[in-house]
C-alpha cells in the first residue's frame, strides 16, 4: 500500500477497509489479522494500526469479542452505509473533476453508460 | 519517557547544541531530523553518557543515567559497536556475558532474518551488513527504548527494506523508539512524531500525525516551511 | 566483582596473541643465546687453553667464568626482553587508544555496559599488571633452567653458580631494579612502576577527554606528579639541608607516592566518568 503522507495514516487504513468491505474481499463476520501483523503487513507502525482499529470499533466497523481477534461487522446498515459512503466519495470525486470541464450532463451520463457498459 | 531538557553543549570552543529540549514517549517512534552538522548525533550521544553536556538535564523514566540504565535503553550508534577482531559469535557472546538483558533467542532469529553468519569476522563485514549486526545487537536486548542513529545512512535499497521492515514488527512494538534520519521520505508513514534541529535548536515539534489531519500536511511540507525561513 | 573479572578476562585475552609470541620468542631466543654463548666460550677455552697454552686460572683471571651474567652479552638474550618491555611500554597506550581508532569503535560498546566504569578502568590496570609479572616470571623461571644448561654445556671448573638477581648487575642495571633481591625492593620498584602506570593512564584520559588541551593538561599534570612524589628528596637536597633520616625520607616517599597514586585514580576515574567523549 503506497500512502499519501498528507493524509493521517490511520484515516487511509480504514479507507482500505471500508473498501474491502464494500467490495466483499472482507465479508460480514470475517476475522481480521491482528494488530501487529497488520502493521507487518501494511508496513506501517502498530500505533497507527491501533489508532485505525479503534476507530473502526468506535464506528461500528468491526468489534471484538473478549479474547478474540477482531472481527468485520454483520450489521447490515452499517455495511449499506459503507458501499454509499464509498460510492458517494467516488462520485463527488468525479464530479469535482468533470465540473470543470464543464461538459452537459446529459453527455456525461451518456459516456458512463458506455464506458460501465463496455467494462463489464 | 525520555525527557531531553535544555541541554547545552559546547566542543572545542563551538557551541553544539543550544537549549535542546523534548520527549519521547515509550510506544512512540520519534524521530531527529535536521542536516548533517545539526547535532542529532550529540543529543543521542549525550542521552546515551557518552559525551558530556554542559547544562541541562537528561531525564529516563524521571531518572537520572546510571549503569542500570543499560539494561533499560538501547543504542544503535552509526559506527560499529563491537571489537572488529571479534567474530559474529564473539560478539553476541560478549552481549550474553555483560547484559542481563540480553535475549539470544531473539538474537538468533534476527542473525537468520538478516543472513548473516557467524562465523564472519566483524572487521570483514561490509557496511550493510555491519549496519545489520548493529541493529542485531541493538534489538536482541530487552529494553524499553531502542534510540537508533542513521538506520539507513549509505546502506543499499534491499537492505534498507529489510531494516525498515524491523520498524513494523513486533520487535519495536511498546518500545519507545528515537531515531535519526536526514531521508525523511522512506519512513515518514512511520513516525508518530517529529523534531525539527536545525544548528543545534529544536525549530519544532509535532505530532504527525495530528498534522496530517488538522494542516493536511505531510512531514516534508512542515520542513519546507520551517527550514524555509 | 564478576563484571570486572569479565572484563580483565576480555582485556587480557585480547592482548594474548602477542603475549605467547612475546613468550615464544623470549623462551627460543635465549635458549638458542645459551647454547651459542656457551659454546663460544668452549671455544675459546679450546683456543687458548688447550691450544696456546693458557693455564685456567690466568683464562678465568681474563675471561671470567662461564655464569648468567655472561650471558647479558649476547643480544639473543637481551633482545627479548627489550622487544617485552617495548612492546608493553607500547600497549600502555595502545590499551585505551585501540578502542578508539581506525575502524573501531568499541568505546561505544565499553562505556555503554551495564557496569560501573571504575571496572572498565581497573580491568586495563590489572591486565597492565598481569602482563608484567607473567613476563617477568616467564624470565625468573628460564634463569635457572638457562643456568643448568650452562652447568651441562661448560665443565664445572670454569662456571661459577650466580644467584638469579645477579644476572644484570654493572651491564644493565635497570633491570636488576625488575629483578629485585628483597621483597622491600620489590615492592618499592613495583609500586613506583605501578604509580607511573597510573599517573601514564591519567595522561592520556586527559587527551581522551579535551584533546589538544588534554594533552596541555595531561603534562602538567605529570610534571606536578614528579614533583609531589619527589618532594621529599628535593626538600632535603635544598631547604632543609639533609634534615631527615633516610627511613624518614623513604616513609615520606611513601605517602607522596600515595598521593600520587590516589589522585591520579580519583582523577582518572572522575573523566572516564564525566567527561569523557567518544
Amino acid at each position: 500500500m503506497n500512502f499519501n503522507n498528507r493524509e493521517p495514516v490511520y484515516i487511509q487504513v480504514i479507507r482500505h477497509f471500508k473498501e474491502q468491505m464494500a467490495s466483499g474481499n472482507l465479508e460480514p463476520g470475517q476475522e481480521i489479522q491482528s494488530r501487529r501483523e497488520l502493521a507487518s503487513k501494511l508496513k506501517i507502525n502498530p500505533n497507527t494500526v491501533q489508532r485505525a482499529y479503534k476507530e473502526m470499533e468506535d464506528q461500528g466497523l468491526i468489534y471484538t469479542e473478549r479474547n478474540s481477534p477482531s472481527r468485520i461487522t454483520k450489521d447490515k446498515q452499517i455495511l449499506q452505509e459503507v458501499r454509499e459512503e464509498l460510492i458517494l466519495q467516488a462520485v463527488d470525486s468525479f464530479i469535482t473533476s468533470v465540473r470543470s470541464i464543464q461538459v452537459p450532463l446529459d453527455d456525461v451520463l451518456e459516456l458512463i453508460k458506455q464506458k460501465y457498459q463496455n467494462g463489464k | 519517557m525520555i525527557e531531553v531538557k535544555n541541554i547545552r553543549k559546547k566542543y572545542g570552543g563551538k557551541t553544539v547544541l543550544e537549549d535542546i529540549s523534548f520527549t519521547a514517549e515509550k510506544g512512540d517512534i520519534t524521530c531527529l531530523i535536521g542536516l548533517n552538522g545539526a547535532g542529532k548525533t550529540t543529543i543521542l550521544n549525550a542521552i546515551m553518557g557518552l559525551t558530556p553536556i554542559q547544562s541541562g538535564q537528561i531525564l529516563i523514566n524521571g531518572e537520572v543515567l546510571h549503569k542500570a540504565s543499560y539494561e533499560k535503553i538501547s543504542y544503535i550508534p552509526d559506527t560499529i559497536s563491537m571489537s572488529p577482531q571479534m567474530k559474529i559469535s564473539q560478539g553476541l557472546q560478549f552481549m550474553d556475558d555483560f547484559y542481563s538483558s540480553w535475549n539470544h533467542k531473539r538474537a538468533s532469529e534476527l542473525l537468520d532474518f538478516f543472513s548473516l553468519s557467524e562465523n564472519e569476522r566483524i572487521s570483514r563485514l561490509s557496511k550493510g551488513n555491519i549496519a545489520k549486526l548493529n541493529i542485531l545487537l541493538g534489538l536482541s536486548l530487552d529494553v524499553e527504548f531502542i534510540i537508533m542513529d542513521e538506520p539507513f545512512s549509505g546502506i543499499d535499497l534491499f537492505s534498507r527494506e529489510q531494516i525498515a521492515e524491523v520498524f513494523t514488527s513486533n520487535l519495536i512494538e511498546d518500545r519507545g523508539v528515537i531515531i535519526t534520519t536526514h531521508e525523511i521520505n522512506e519512513i515518514e508513514h512511520l513516525i508518530d512524531k517529529a523534531i525539527l534541529l536545525y544548528d543545534g535548536t529544536v525549530l519544532k515539534e509535532f505530532c504527525t500525525e495530528e498534522t496530517r489531519e488538522k494542516e493536511g500536511k505531510s512531514v516534508v511540507d512542515v520542513m519546507r516551511e520551517v527550514y524555509q525561513k | 566483582m564478576s563484571k570486572y573479572i569479565k572484563l580483565v578476562h576480555f582485556e587480557f585475552n585480547r592482548f594474548s596473541n602477542i603475549f605467547f609470541i612475546l613468550i615464544g620468542i623470549t623462551i627460543v631466543s635465549q635458549i638458542i643465546s645459551v647454547f651459542t654463548s656457551a659454546n663460544n666460550y668452549l671455544g675459546n677455552v679450546n683456543q687458548m687453553v688447550y691450544r696456546e697454552g693458557m693455564t685456567k686460572e690466568q683464562f678465568i683471571e681474563q675471561y671470567d667464568y662461564m655464569s648468567l651474567h655472561q650471558l647479558t652479552d649476547s643480544v639473543w638474550f637481551v633482545g627479548p626482553i627489550a622487544l617485552c618491555i617495548v612492546t608493553l611500554l607500547i600497549y600502555l597506550f595502545f590499551i585505551w587508544y585501540r578502542d578508539w581508532f581506525g575502524k573501531n569503535s568499541f568505546i561505544y560498546r565499553l562505556l555503554m555496559l551495564p557496569t560501573s566504569r571504575v571496572n572498565l578502568y581497573m580491568a586495563k590496570v590489572t591486565t597492565i599488571m598481569l602482563l608484567v609479572f607473567g613476563l617477568v616470571g616467564l624470565q625468573l623461571l628460564l634463569l635457572p633452567i638457562e643456568n643448568m644448561i650452562l652447568g651441562i654445556i661448560v665443565p664445572s671448573e670454569y662456571t661459577m653458580d650466580l644467584p638469579v638477581y645477579e644476572t644484570f648487575t654493572y651491564r644493565y642495571e635497570f633491570l636488576v631494579k625488575l629483578f629485585p633481591k628483597t621483597f622491600m625492593q620489590f615492592s618499592v620498584y613495583y609500586s613506583v612502576g605501578l604509580m607511573g602506570v597510573l599517573v601514564l593512564f591519567t595522561v592520556i584520559l586527559f587527551e581522551r577527554c579535551f584533546r589538544w588541551k588534554g594533552i596541555a593538561i595531561g603534562i602538567i599534570y605529570c610534571i606536578l606528579s614528579a614533583l609531589v612524589f619527589t618532594s621529599p628528596l628535593i626538600v632535603q637536597s635544598t631547604f632543609l639541608d639533609n634534615f631527615f633520616y633516610p627511613i624518614e625520607l623513604l616513609g615520606l616517599i611513601v605517602i607522596t607516592g600515595l598521593i600520587v597514586t590516589t589522585a591520579s585514580i580519583m582523577v582518572s576515574l572522575y573523566l572516564l566518568k564525566n567527561k569523557i567523549t567518544v
